[in-house]
Parts: C-alpha cells; structure tokens; sequence
C-alpha cells in the first residue's frame, strides 16, 4: 500500500467511524422546534404582512430577482408549512421531503426581500440544506418506526464534523468581524447599546460605564473567537456551553434580536459527545430508580469495503462547500476599504451585531428633457423598516434608484436621472455622504465589481460617550 | 458577559469569587464617586439625564395641552358668539380666536406621545386626529355635512375624522364660496341639494356647524389635559417612570422612542407634506403645487410651519423660558456628545432663520413670487431632520418609527 493510499485509508476510517446518532437526533428536533416557534411568531405578530406582503416593493439579491414575492394569503400559507414542516423535522416524519422543502421554503422566505437578511436565518438556511444530506432520522423518528430497515443508532463521523464545521464558521468570523478599532479600542456600537439600556434591573445602573463597554466589547470578542476550541475540547465542554448558554442569555436580555440566541444554543449541540442525549436519559433514569443504566450504543467497527467513486465526489462536494463558505467572509477584502462603511462583503459574512448605523435617503430625479427636478422620499417606496436598512446599504440605494427612474417613465415623466442624497452616520460618527451625490444612479448596473460611487469612509473615531450619571442635568 | 471559561477546580473557584468581588468593589467605587460628584444621597441616580427628559417632556407636553386648552375654550366662546349673533366684529373675533388655538395646536403636532398619538403607539387614545386630522381631510365630507346636518346628529363626535376638527373649523370660518369641491358622484352635487340651499342658509348652516366643532374640539383639548394632568390620569408620570413594571413603557429606551417618533413629524409632516409637496419637489406635475399647502382657507401655512418648529424645539433644546430646560441636547451633552447636541441646536437655529427670508405673510404668495426663499426653508428644515435621523438616533441607540425585531446586523 502506498503512503498516498495509507493517507486516503485514514481520511475515509476518521469521517466513516461510527457515531452515536443520539446528539444529531437532538439537533434535528431543537432546530425543527426553533422553525416551528419562529415561524408561529412571525404569523401570530404580523410579521408578515408587515416583512413580506405590505410591501410595495421588494429588494432582491444580485441574480435573484427572478424570485416572486407571494401576495396575502399565499405568503402566510408558506409560513405555515415551515411550521407544519418544522414540527415533521423533530418528529423525522417524511424525512428527505420535508429537509428539502424546509430548505426550500426556508430560503425562499429569505430571498423575497434583501432588506429582510439577518445572518442566524441565513444560518438556519445552511443548516437545513446540510441536513438534506446527512440522515438524523434513522433513530427516534416516526421514518424509523415506520421503516425498520432504515433504523440506526449511529452515523458516519462526518455528519457531525460538517455541522460543527458550519457551526465553527459562524462563530470564528463572527469573532474576526470584531477585530476592528472601532470594537476593540472604542468599545463601539456597544457603549452606545449599552448607555441605552441603564433602566434594565440591577445592572443597568452600570450599563453606560466605559469600562463594562470594554469588557463586553473583548469577552465578545474573545468569546466568539476562542469558544469553539472549549467546546471541542472534551474536558471543558460542559463549561463552556454553560458560558455559551449565559452569553447568549446575556445578549437576549440586553437586545432585541429574536431568535438569534436559541439558534445559536441549539447549534452549539453539534459540539458535543455524540452520546450526550443517551446519558442525561440513563440519569434522569436513575434518578427516577426505574432500573439499571441503559446500555450504550454499540459502535461497530469501520467497515473496510472499497470507497466508491460517489464518495469521493460526495468529499469533493463538502470540500468545495468548505471553501466557499471560508470565503465568501473573507471576499470584502478583495474590496477594500472599511465594509460596515460600504457593505461590500458585508451579508453572509456573519458580521453580527457589528455596527450602528442610521442613515438618511433622499432621491434627486431630474428629467434632461426638461430640466424638472424631483425630491423622492423613500417612504413613497418603502416600508420604515426597508427604509432603515436602504438608507445605509448602497447596493439597495442603487436599486432603490433604478427603481424609480423605471416607475417614473412608466408614468410618462422618464427618461430620467437619479440621484441620491444619502447622509450616513456610523458608531456615532458625524454624518458623511455615503454615495456620490453626482452619480446618476440610473443608469448604473449592479453587480458584483466594486462601486466606484460609494464615497470613503469617515476616519475619525466614533462616539465617545460617558457615563451620564458624572453630568448634573437641570 | 461571560468569560469563555470557567475553571473547574476548587483554586480557581475561589479566583472566581475574586473577580466578582473586584466587580462588586467597583460597583461600589460608583457609588462613593457619585456621592462625590452629585449632591450627596438623593442625588441625581443612574440614568439621570433621560429620566430627566422623560420627565421634563411630561411637563412640556402637559403645558402645551394646557395652553392649547386655554385657546381652545376661548376658540369655541368666540365661535359660539359669532354662531349666535353673526356679524363682522365677532367674525373677526372667532377668526383671530382660531389664529391663537392653531398658533397653540401646531407646536403640539409635534408631541405626539402617548393620548395624542394613534392608537397604534405606547398609550395612544388618537386625541391628536379627534383635534385636528390633516392630511386626512375633506373639504367634500364637511360640505356634505353641511347639507345633511349631520353635525346635529347625537352620533357626531364619533364620526369620521375627517367631518370634525380644526380643519373643519377653519373650512367654515374662513371660507366663504359658494361653490362645493364634491364630485358629481356625490349625493349633495348628483341630486342638487348643495346648489339648492339659499346663500344665506348655507351660511347659517356652517355657523351652527362651526359651533359644535368647536365645542367638540374643546372637549377634546380637555380630555388631552386630562390625560396628562398629575392629579388626574397622569400620564406625565407614566413617562417619567419608565422602566421596569411600566406596563406603558417597560424601559426609558421606549419612553424615549416614542418622543424622537412624535418629532418624527417634522420630517413626514413637516418637510415632506407642508414643504417638499407644495414646492413641487414631489407628486406634483407642474412648477408648484399650492393646492398642496395645509392651511388653504386661513391661509397660515407659514405660521403653523412655524409653531411646528417651535415645538420641536422645545422638546429638542427644553421648553423653558427661551429654550432652556433639559431636552435632547442636554441628554447628548450628558453623554459626551456635545458637537452633536451643538450642530442640533444650530441647524434648528438656521431653520429658525430661514423663516424671516419668506417676506410673504403665508407661502401661498411665496411659492408664486419667491419660490426660492420657501425651497430655501424646506433645506433647512432637512438639516435638522438629517441630524435626527442620522446621528441623533446612532448616538441615542433611538429606533426609528414602525421598526421591528432585527438582529441589527
């Protein structure tokens, strides 16, 4: 045997040595769980009318504005089946069709409107598609009590290593996203977060101190950088998915980001022994006295049948999927430039909760024929929440535009120019022009190449508050 | 926050008490540094400057409610003289009456918090729309009105809007055509009931109308007062102790929010509709568009501008004597952010400024024969609304209005 074909024998005995599936069963049914309840709220608080059918326009993403938006009442009918389909995910119902339409359903929700992106739906969406390949249903599943030829008590290794590949994803960059000046030595968005909540009980008192801006700004760091080396690590695991727990808790508490801390708790799973749901059982049991201990699952050994040529391609697959999603972060770099200031490489780039950003949009039309000139709000377009996230995105702002300049020619007023007067502050800064006021954005195509019209970024420092309890205020 | 590790052993258990320790320690520094910084015990606690503004717009808008209370009353007295014995003298009296209730109302458009603000809104009792609901109005409904004496109706003060209000008092007292804007789809101009009543009784008619608008708006001004007052529902004091157990205002962030949305108005309302429409700047297709303008009949588009200003003023810089009082800038001031708090208070001072430059009385006769000086207000109105949507709201980690749930990334 040659060493290459020794190296390979090793490769395939690490990702095909069997697993306990009891931990991804557990992941299977948390994450369906997460859907379900994610999706109720979003039908039961309006958020879909509000996010999907008020609308009168919707941002797509570059390549995909072939995708509809679903009028009332075919949206809420698509958020339903995430519920019903989420509850068949935790029961292992149907199992291959419902992965696949929840991945579907899923992304499609997510690519109706731009403005709509947050980066743990993203995460759920990769999550599910992930989970089209890799089997949680063959134990404690409603397939598997229908079929007892599919029963298993355990997977391949690489099951587990793809998810707590794309867990390790989101944490590593969420933790890179944050070795920035304006974090690290400014302790900003946070202090401004932070200052606006001294009413929260207890704590609150001490929220707009500088230094516990500095201590949340550096565990956040530190946190989201190192925590995926604690939880691999058998000895620290419980420890560190008690901090886990209490950061996410913390961070619940503190701001209104939904959903974002049980999704994050429950990917953390992935993490750890494979046999983790089967031991809490044998204790719960014993505690309960109702007998001996249940017998672990029976690993069998690796069989040693030739890899095929599927499988090979199958790791060719997750290697390139491995790829991408290392590099699709890291491609603001080929930009340049400070993203959270021009978004270039900013979506799926698993920048959470990195900057505060408020912007203010006006839209200049002018017709060459006449010399007319239009002051648009955006508000005629847009809902207050598409506005918000407009006013600060440029590619949006450059949809925003085309969008107009099509609207006003199909009244009979085009052709015509648009421009765009947007006033952007970042962390506090003083306000800046974002884009190229003189640029008329009409008659620029979006794509994937740098915008040469977003103006540079301020470089002075941001918002330095303190604490306010030093001022006397009369 | 946590640290992302937490030994295991006895030792450094006992480190981790240490820190906990240290952390209480510095807590308590806090507290002894406040001693030294304030006025001892029962000084000024945390939060102190948005507590106090919560607290200092409770008082304003109480104020403003009380002052527009006082017009109010003096409003439907003079209507209802005017209404009883009709002359040019006590025309003249209601009409400068109504000058002084609508100099009043319109500083109050921009504090809709609470009992004025829509339902919708934290507290909201729509008072605001019952008083004066533009640009929800129809000069067609009230003449329908006026045919049908649907204001006679025990039902009235519950009918839409758009019949009831200010608007609807100064459409009766301010305009006198003979015409109807109605369509011809409507019942008063399909079936000739408009053109058939006399001059006479069409005026008779909007008189009685006017008297019980009037009256309705006074009752409305009341309940505003009411709502807010200390020693009835108070609201004042809902504001100012936001926070925990706040079923109004669980936290002062929200107390806050629905201030910076209530001045939100000076942008929708204010630059938007009263300015940007009127110029021509938007939906409208010729040069300008003076149809658009909201005083039509008083013909005090400049002047309600004007009030609008001062009332976001007073909730901007404090609604003392010449501005002082704690508002927003002092709150930034607080918080280290005095450039800002400065460039507010000078973009507010030049929109003050731009106001004189309009020679005309109301912009009617601007737009016609100096557009220039009115396209010059409505940019110094956007430097103001700039600065409250842009840095005002960063630096104050304020939502902008109708925003939901987002992880903020």
């Amino acid at each position: 045997m040659t060493e290459q074909a020794r190296g390979a024998a090793r490769l395939w005995s690490w990702l095909l040595a069997p697993r306990d599936i009891a931990a991804l069963v557990a992941f299977r049914v948390a994450l369906g769980v997460l859907i379900t309840v994610s999706s109720v709220r979003f039908l039961a608080y309006g958020w879909v009318d509000v996010l999907f059918t008020r609308p009168r326009y919707h941002f797509t993403y570059w390549g995909f504005s072939w995708v509809p938006a679903l009028p009332a009442p075919w949206m809420h009918a698509v958020f339903a089946a995430l519920a019903v389909l989420g509850v068949l995910l935790s029961a292992g119902l149907f199992y291959r069709a419902t992965t696949v339409l929840l991945f579907v359903a899923f992304s499609y929700v997510q690519l109706v409107d731009v403005s709509n992106y947050l980066n743990h739906y993203y995460l759920v969406s990769l999550l599910l598609g992930l989970l089209v390949f890799v089997p949680t249903h063959r134990a404690f599943s409603l397939d598997a009590w229908r079929k007892p030829a599919l029963r298993s008590d355990t997977l391949p290794a690489w099951c587990t290593y793809l998810l707590r590949f794309q867990v390790t994803v989101v944490y590593v960059f969420a933790g890179l996203a944050k070795l920035t000046t304006d974090w690290l030595v400014h302790a900003q968005p946070l202090n401004i977060w932070l200052s606006a909540r001294t009413s929260l009980p207890l704590v609150g008192p001490f929220l707009d101190e500088r230094w516990v801006a500095y201590t949340a700004a550096w565990a956040g760091f530190l946190f989201d950088t190192t925590i995926v080396a604690f939880l691999l690590s058998r000895r620290l695991r419980p420890f560190a998915y008690v901090v886990v727990v209490g950061f996410h808790a913390a961070t619940s508490a503190l701001f209104p980001i939904g959903m974002f801390p049980f999704i994050m708790v429950t990917a953390a799973l992935v993490f750890f022994d494979s046999a983790w749901p089967r031991r809490i059982a044998a204790r719960v049991r014993a505690l309960r006295r109702r007998g001996e201990a249940v017998a672990p699952v029976s690993v069998p050994p690796v069989s040693a049948r030739p890899v095929t040529a599927l499988a090979w391609a199958g790791l060719a697959v997750a290697v390139v999927y491995g790829v991408l999603q290392v590099a699709v972060p890291l491609r603001t770099h080929l930009y340049g430039g400070n993203v959270l200031w021009h978004e270039q490489g900013m979506r799926f780039s698993w920048r959470v909760m990195a900057r505060e950003k408020n912007g203010s949009a006006t839209f200049v039309v002018t017709s060459p024929a006449t010399g007319r000139e239009w002051h648009v709000p955006p508000s005629d377009y847009l809902t207050r929440l598409q506005e918000r996230e407009m006013s600060v995105q440029p590619d949006l702002i450059l949809q925003l535009a085309r969008h107009i300049a099509r609207d006003f020619e199909a009244r009979g007023l085009g052709p015509v120019e648009v421009r765009a007067d947007v006033r952007v502050s970042l962390n506090g800064r003083a306000a800046q022009l974002l884009v190229d006021p003189d640029v008329d954005l009409a008659h620029v195509e979006d794509g994937l190449a740098s915008k040469p019209w977003i103006l540079p970024a301020p470089e002075t420092p941001p918002v330095k508050l303190r604490p306010t309890w030093r001022a006397q205020v009369h | 926050m946590s640290f992302p590790f937490v030994p295991p052993s006895g030792a450094r258990s006992t480190r981790a008490l240490l820190l906990i320790t240290a952390l209480a320690t510095l807590g308590g520094c806090k507290e002894s540094d406040r001693g030294k910084d304030d006025a001892g015990p029962g000084g000024p606690g945390p939060d102190t400057s948005r507590g106090a503004l919560l607290k200092a717009t409770g008082v304003c808008v109480e104020r403003t409610a009380r002052e527009f209370h006082t017009t109010s009353t003096a409003l439907s007295q003079a209507v209802t003289a005017w209404a009883a014995q009709p002359d040019a003298t006590s025309l003249a009296q209601a009409k400068t009456a109504y000058h002084a209730a609508m100099d009043s109302w319109q500083v109050a458009e921009v504090m809709q918090v609470g009992p004025a603000a829509p339902r919708g809104a934290a507290g909201g009792a729509e008072l605001r729309d019952n008083i004066y609901s533009w640009p929800l109005v129809s000069r067609c409904a009230i003449e329908e009105q006026i045919v049908s004496k649907g204001y006679e109706a025990p039902g009235f003060p519950t009918s839409l809007v758009s019949r009831r209000g200010l608007y609807a008092l100064e459409y009766l007292m301010f305009y006198a055509g003979e015409d109807t804007a109605c369509q011809g789809t409507s019942p008063i101009v399909a079936q000739g009931t408009w053109a058939a009543l006399s001059t006479e009784e069409r005026a008779s008619r909007k008189r009685a109308y006017a008297a019980v608008v009037a009256r309705e708006v006074d009752l409305k001004a009341a309940q505003l007062v009411k709502a807010w007052a200390a020693d009835q529902d108070n609201f004042s004091n809902t504001l100012a102790t936001a926070g925990s157990g706040n079923t109004v205002f669980p936290t002062s962030q929200a107390a806050l929010n629905s201030i910076s949305d209530a001045m939100f108005y000076f942008e929708r309302e204010g630059k938007d509709l009263k300015l940007a429409r009127p110029l021509g700047m938007r939906e409208c297709s010729t040069d300008t568009c003076p149809e658009h303008l909201e005083s039509q009949f008083a013909h005090r588009s400049k002047a309600n501008l004007r009030a609008n200003l001062k009332g976001f003023r007073l909730l901007a810089e404090g609604c003392d004597e010449n501005y002082t009082g704690t508002g927003f800038d002092d709150v930034l001031k607080a918080a280290g952010a005095e450039a800002l708090a400065q460039k507010m208070v000078d973009r507010i001072v030049a929109a003050e400024a731009a106001f004189p430059a309009i020679e005309e009385e109301d912009l009617h006769q601007a737009l016609a024969q100096d557009k220039a000086s009115v396209r010059a207000l409505h940019d110094a109105f956007k430097g103001v609304t700039d600065v409250l949507k842009t840095e005002l709201v960063t630096v104050l980690d304020l939502e902008l209005p109708q925003s939901v749930e987002g992880d903020n990334d």
